[in-house]
């Protein structure tokens, strides 16, 4: 069985669960690791053990802003991702070959944009998109059924410019974490095929951790 | 021709907030395959809740509520029952988890895989 990661759990402090029960239940659930990825904040930093990774959400509404924040935190976390939602911030951390994540890039309501140009920039800088399963999770009716049009619709220009998609939980409590089989079986919905899942929970995020994208990417600079 | 079709027994674990108790789940899965698959889907996926119970001394190691139980449905709706089941966020207001343990063709060996004990002891 492979390895399966979920890159983007909120965690304590910003929300009340300690990591502790988090990676408890992930474990539980098959995960080999999670990446805690609390907004705009690194203080809860130590990789607490081999199976936590230490990640920092960027969330904000404008791109001079997105720009230094990326800055601040380069280098200093894992993995990081920005709160994804508008075209402007898309675009800006989809050129930044810095960024290892945008997360919901479908925005938590569905109302995101991502076009085709953006994506091809995703393929090109090592950026990987996210799909956020909470959103489905908690969403209702009309509102699920817009999100998973979105997913849908950008699912589809993901696969066609090779770009990397990863499946995570956005995780706020232990409640919203599920099990991998039960993530794939999620995915289903939106026209994702059960290799392509798999693939999307194991090899991309483990790469994702590795920057095994970015080092291939330097090596073509060179 | 085959009178009879095929059938899987799906075995779930739920972390909830409180307590549930069996009636208030088995509403909420309705719920969930009715909004997701319609009418036809519901009737297609056959589902029948076998049973459902609170698990004695829970095994995560954190402050939550704990049960197991045993959903049947037919076979060649596995993955869509499995969708149904994680796409419940909560039953009467209390948060749920609900992960698919195993997954068998008889009553038996699902009886089996709610006690491990019991099928360490057989094989």
């Amino acid at each position: 069985m492979p390895n399966f990661f979920d890159l983007n759990v909120h965690a304590y402090p910003e929300t009340d669960v300690p990591v502790e029960d988090m990676l408890r239940v992930a474990k539980r659930y098959g995960y080999a690791g999670i990446a805690i990825t609390n907004n705009d904040d690194i203080s809860n930093g130590n990789n607490v053990s081999n199976y936590i990774f230490r990640g920092v959400e960027i969330r904000t509404n404008s791109v001079s802003e997105l720009k230094r924040k990326i800055k601040l935190y380069y280098g200093k976390v894992s993995l990081l991702a920005v709160h994804g939602g508008s075209e402007k911030i898309n675009k800006a951390a989809l050129k930044d070959f810095r960024v290892d994540i945008l997360a919901h890039p479908c925005g938590e309501k569905g109302e995101g944009e991502l076009s085709h140009v953006l994506v091809r920039y995703a393929a090109e800088n090592g950026v990987a998109i996210d799909f956020n399963l909470n959103a489905l999770i908690q969403s209702k009716r009309s509102d699920r059924a817009r999100i998973l049009r979105k997913m849908r619709e950008i699912f589809k220009i993901v696969r066609k410019y090779k770009a990397m998609p990863i499946i995570t939980s956005n995780a706020h409590s232990v409640y919203d974490l599920r099990a991998p089989r039960e993530m794939i079986a999620l995915v289903s919905l939106f026209g994702m095929q059960k290799a392509e899942a798999v693939h999307a929970l194991s090899d991309i995020p483990k790469d994702v951790l590795e920057k095994k994208w970015k080092k291939e990417r330097e090596v073509e600079i060179i | 021709m085959k009178n009879r079709e095929r059938k899987r027994y799906l075995v779930f674990e739920v972390i909830s907030e409180r307590e549930i108790n069996k009636r208030e789940l088995l509403k909420e899965i309705w719920g969930s395959v009715y909004s997701l698959y319609g009418d036809v889907g519901a009737s297609e996926s056959e589902i029948w809740l076998i049973g459902y119970e609170k698990k004695k001394d829970g095994d995560t190691g954190i402050d939550v509520s704990e049960g197991m139980g045993i959903l049947r449905c037919a076979a060649y709706k596995v993955e869509e029952v499995r969708a149904a089941l994680a796409y419940i966020h909560s039953v009467n207001e209390a948060r749920v988890g609900i992960g698919v343990v195993g997954i068998s063709g008889t009553i038996k060996g699902a009886t089996r895989l709610t006690n491990p004990a019991l099928s360490k002891s057989k094989s």
